[in-house]
């Protein structure tokens, strides 16, 4: 009977059933670990521009007093009784009988500046009512945060225009006309100014220039008098840009909304500092789906504000899209080159096993390393050789020999290189020879054999390379950081001001914004939910890149399939 | 002698030869290592201008090394060594100042399995064209249906000519690479157990087709089927441990062999 079961244990393990079986449970737990991963990040980030319900909160404190807090629950989490009591301090609590778990609650105050903190913690059992009143509105400021309270008047130029109900009418129309004029102003700062500011710094550097000696045959007091008369043009254009520039400011200062906070304290609040305003409480489902997206493409099409915690991500969007581009321009030629190199030219042998071998190992250095090489190598070596040949007239002040985009791509193919290399080798030795062969037989020399028929049929090789190297990079921060990356670019790399794309700027990257946001920003509770939605962003641009690649490789694989078989 | 000579000397310079045809390929006394083993034996032989020639022997007997010496393709190997001369149509095709791409031009061949290129079966016919340089498009596409023809394979891909030659059937991709090496007009085409990896049909139609191109190209083939050899070969050649056993006219070798180790060969007794 016995002797019966274990054979049959035997039979069971024999016939590989057990092995299948850890299979699929090892892959059944990757994918529920990739998924939880992302579900986990996309709930935490995009919950965050859900306009959540104010909530006015009766509270008794510790000393026995009662106070109201007018706020969003943001999290609430469980407590151990001797841990919460260690938090407490020396303070002495009455903590209801049998109490094992103290439930704690994150109210978003806002107001910050005008009722600091900007977030506490409340304990629940101390809670004595919650209400939803109807009537408090939400400011998003530009400056310091959201703003909670209840609409009290509208007023311009020290004047009151408009009070109680009416007031938040008149709010609506009057953020609607300062929608349109925030966009003239920001056409203007972006466009104009910024366009005569480029110039002007050109302008100087080219006198610089003149200064430091003129080209052989002109006429060196001329060309100052040139320049002179298109500096005087350029400041005049600046000047009027200027004036038109203040006199939308002034305009947009006029006015100011006053609310009361649950305490009862006025809060001014300037009109040009109003983002949004909205009444959560009162808002329908379809209203708050209206401002969640509204939240979300503001998130996406916006510049930041606020240190980052507020505002969009485009420049950091833009700024990882452009490096990851450039990278693969710069990699991929490189890569292939080399590969054809070792695996069509160079004679086989002990060298060329190990250069193999150091190409497999460079995968392997610690991205930090190629950070610290970018910077001593491109940055201050290239750059500065750079900077002393092509551009001695902005000395001391360097062009190229700062980090910059250029050289933050040109590390990160270096990065990658040895992807498309071990890549693109494999392609080629997937090759059959009859093909080369027949090309060989038809009078081709090795040279045109390969770019007629061997590179087109490894493409897809290549191009996995490709794909490889882009999902590296684009994740990378830590080189990054040497070599270009900062937490607020002036400027994006590409504009409308000649040479168009401006490839010694620094720039912002996502991988670096969720660090920058996540740990150092000044105010970190406020900042998580947006550390998720730039994370599944940045995993939602990585997969769309990787995705078009992917695209482009089937396609070809699909032209040359069956040359293998 | 330039390599451009190699092209342009026309096929019809007398030249005298051991057989009463004009000869094609002349070997004289070759030698081919591979390494340290030799592979080919002072192999000397007149192969007969626009006549189809079979090389039979057992694996291993040097006859795919062989061919592969008349267009060259030795050369892709590193180790390989050779002594001797051949000369195609009077020139010595292992001399220093001859451009090997330009030998092949002449001298077309086509593998045991099919490899068409992965495009179109027009660019596969038009590659060896281009190669040359540019022609007109009316030019290339009369080109191109006249090789196709010549392959016996027009009337079959005539209203498919865009699509991937990877779609043709085995048989047919063996014709369009017949048709491909056709196309650039050599003067001789080695056909290295080009029907061996087909099937019977196929074969029979490849062999139809070397009888009708045999009026305009010289044609070697090698074989290992005895059969085939019998079949479409004026010539044949029997070699052994790369040596060269026996060359005559295939009815001779098949039906009064002169040697004991080809008739042992042709009878079976080894092989």
């Amino acid at each position: 009977m016995l002797n019966e079961r274990t054979l049959n244990v035997r039979a069971w393990f024999r016939s590989g059933e057990p092995w299948i079986w850890v299979n699929a449970a090892a892959v059944g737990i990757s994918i529920a670990a990739v998924t939880g991963i992302l579900l986990l990040i996309a709930w935490r980030g995009f919950a965050h521009f859900w306009p959540a319900s104010v909530a006015l909160i009766s509270y008794e404190s510790s000393t026995g007093e009662f106070e109201t807090v007018l706020g969003e629950i943001a999290d609430s989490e469980l407590l151990p009784v001797g841990q919460y009591l260690e938090s407490a301090g020396s303070r002495t609590e009455a903590l209801p009988e049998g109490m094992v778990q103290v439930e704690r609650l994150l109210i978003k105050t806002g107001n910050r500046r005008v009722e600091p903190p900007d977030f506490s913690w409340l304990v629940a059992h101390r809670i004595k009512e919650v209400r939803y009143p109807p009537d408090v509105v939400v400011l998003e400021r530009m400056e310091w945060g959201n703003a909670y309270g209840y609409l009290t008047q509208v007023s311009a130029d020290g004047a009151v225009v408009s009070e109680g109900a009416a007031a938040w009418q008149d709010l609506q129309h009057r953020l609607q006309r300062l929608s349109t004029q925030r966009a003239e102003i920001h056409d203007l700062e972006q466009g104009q100014l910024f366009s005569t500011n480029y110039q002007l710094e050109r302008l100087r550097l080219e006198r610089r220039a003149l200064e430091m000696g003129a080209p052989e045959g002109d006429d060196p007091l001329a060309a100052a008098a040139a320049l002179d008369a298109r500096e005087q043009e350029l400041l005049a254009d600046y000047e009027v840009a200027e004036s038109t520039l203040r006199k939308l400011r002034d305009e947009l200062r006029r006015e100011a909304i006053t609310l009361t906070s649950a305490t009862g304290r006025t809060i001014e609040v300037n009109l040009s500092d109003v983002v949004r305003a909205w009444k959560p409480n009162q808002m329908s489902w379809t209203a708050k789906l209206g401002h969640y997206g509204e939240s979300l493409w503001i998130f996406l099409s916006d510049d930041p504000r606020e240190a980052n915690t507020e505002g969009g991500i485009v420049p950091a969007i833009f700024g990882t899209v452009m490096m990851v581009l450039l990278m693969s321009v710069l990699v991929t030629p490189f890569g292939v080159v080399a590969a054809v190199y070792l695996r069509e030219y160079a004679r086989q042998g002990a060298f060329v096993r190990l250069i193999r071998i150091a190409v497999n190992n460079l995968a392997g250095v610690p991205s930090i390393v190629y950070g610290v090489f970018g910077l001593g190598f491109f940055v201050y070596f290239l750059g500065g050789s750079l900077d002393a040949l092509f551009y001695p007239e902005a000395l001391p002040s360097p062009t190229f020999g700062t980090p910059g985009l250029l050289w933050a791509s040109l590390t990160l193919a270096l990065l990658t290189v040895p992807v498309v290399i071990v890549s693109t080798e494999e392609g080629l030795t997937r090759i059959p020879r009859s093909l080369r062969e027949g090309s060989l037989a038809l009078g081709a020399t090795k040279a045109e054999t390969l770019f007629k028929v061997v590179l087109p049929v490894a493409s897809p090789s290549i191009l996995t390379g490709m794909i490889l190297a882009v999902a590296r990079a684009a994740g990378e921060v830590a080189p990054l950081m040497l070599v270009g990356v900062v937490k607020l670019a002036p400027a994006l790399p590409v504009d409308g001001n000649f040479p168009y794309l401006h490839l010694e700027r620094k720039f912002m990257h996502l991988g670096f914004h969720i660090y920058d946001v996540g740990f150092q920003s000044p105010n970190v509770e406020a900042a998580r939910p947006l550390v998720y939605a730039t994370a599944l962003l940045l995993v939602i641009l990585i997969i769309f890149l990787n995705l078009t690649a992917i695209m482009l490789r089937n396609r070809l694989e699909n032209r040359y399939r069956g040359v293998e078989g | 002698m330039p390599a451009a000579d190699l092209r342009t000397q026309s096929s019809d310079a007398p030249r005298a030869s051991s057989s009463s045809q004009d000869a094609s390929l002349v070997v004289d006394d070759l030698c081919l290592y591979y390494g340290e083993t030799q592979a080919l034996k002072n192999v000397s032989l007149t192969i007969p201008k626009r006549q189809a020639t079979a090389f039979i022997g057992p694996s291993g007997c040097g006859k795919s090394t062989l061919l592969r010496c008349f267009n060259r393709m030795n050369d892709l190997i590193d180790s390989v060594r050779v002594t001797g001369s051949i000369s195609l149509e009077g020139q010595d095709i292992n001399a220093k100042d001859v451009d090997v791409a330009q030998l092949r031009r002449r001298v077309g061949m086509v593998f045991q399995r099919p490899n068409p290129f992965p495009k179109s079966i027009y660019e596969n016919v038009a590659y060896g064209m281009r190669l040359a340089g540019k022609m007109p498009k009316p030019e290339m596409d009369e080109r191109v249906e006249w090789a196709l023809r010549s392959a016996a394979l027009w009337d079959e891909v005539k209203d498919r000519l865009k699509e991937s030659a990877l779609g043709l059937s085995g048989g047919q991709q063996q014709r369009l690479v017949i048709a491909r090496a056709v196309a650039i007009q050599p003067s001789v085409l080695l056909l290295d157990e080009s029907a061996s990896a087909l099937d019977p049909i196929s074969t029979l139609k490849i062999e139809e087709l070397i009888h009708q191109l045999k009026s305009d190209y010289t044609i070697v083939i090698v074989t290992h089927n005895m059969q085939q050899a019998a079949r479409v070969s004026d010539y044949t050649a029997f070699l052994y441990l790369g040596e060269l056993i026996e060359f005559d006219r295939t009815d001779d070798v098949f039906t009064n062999p002169k040697r004991k180790k080809t008739e042992d060969y042709i009878t079976g007794r080894y092989g």
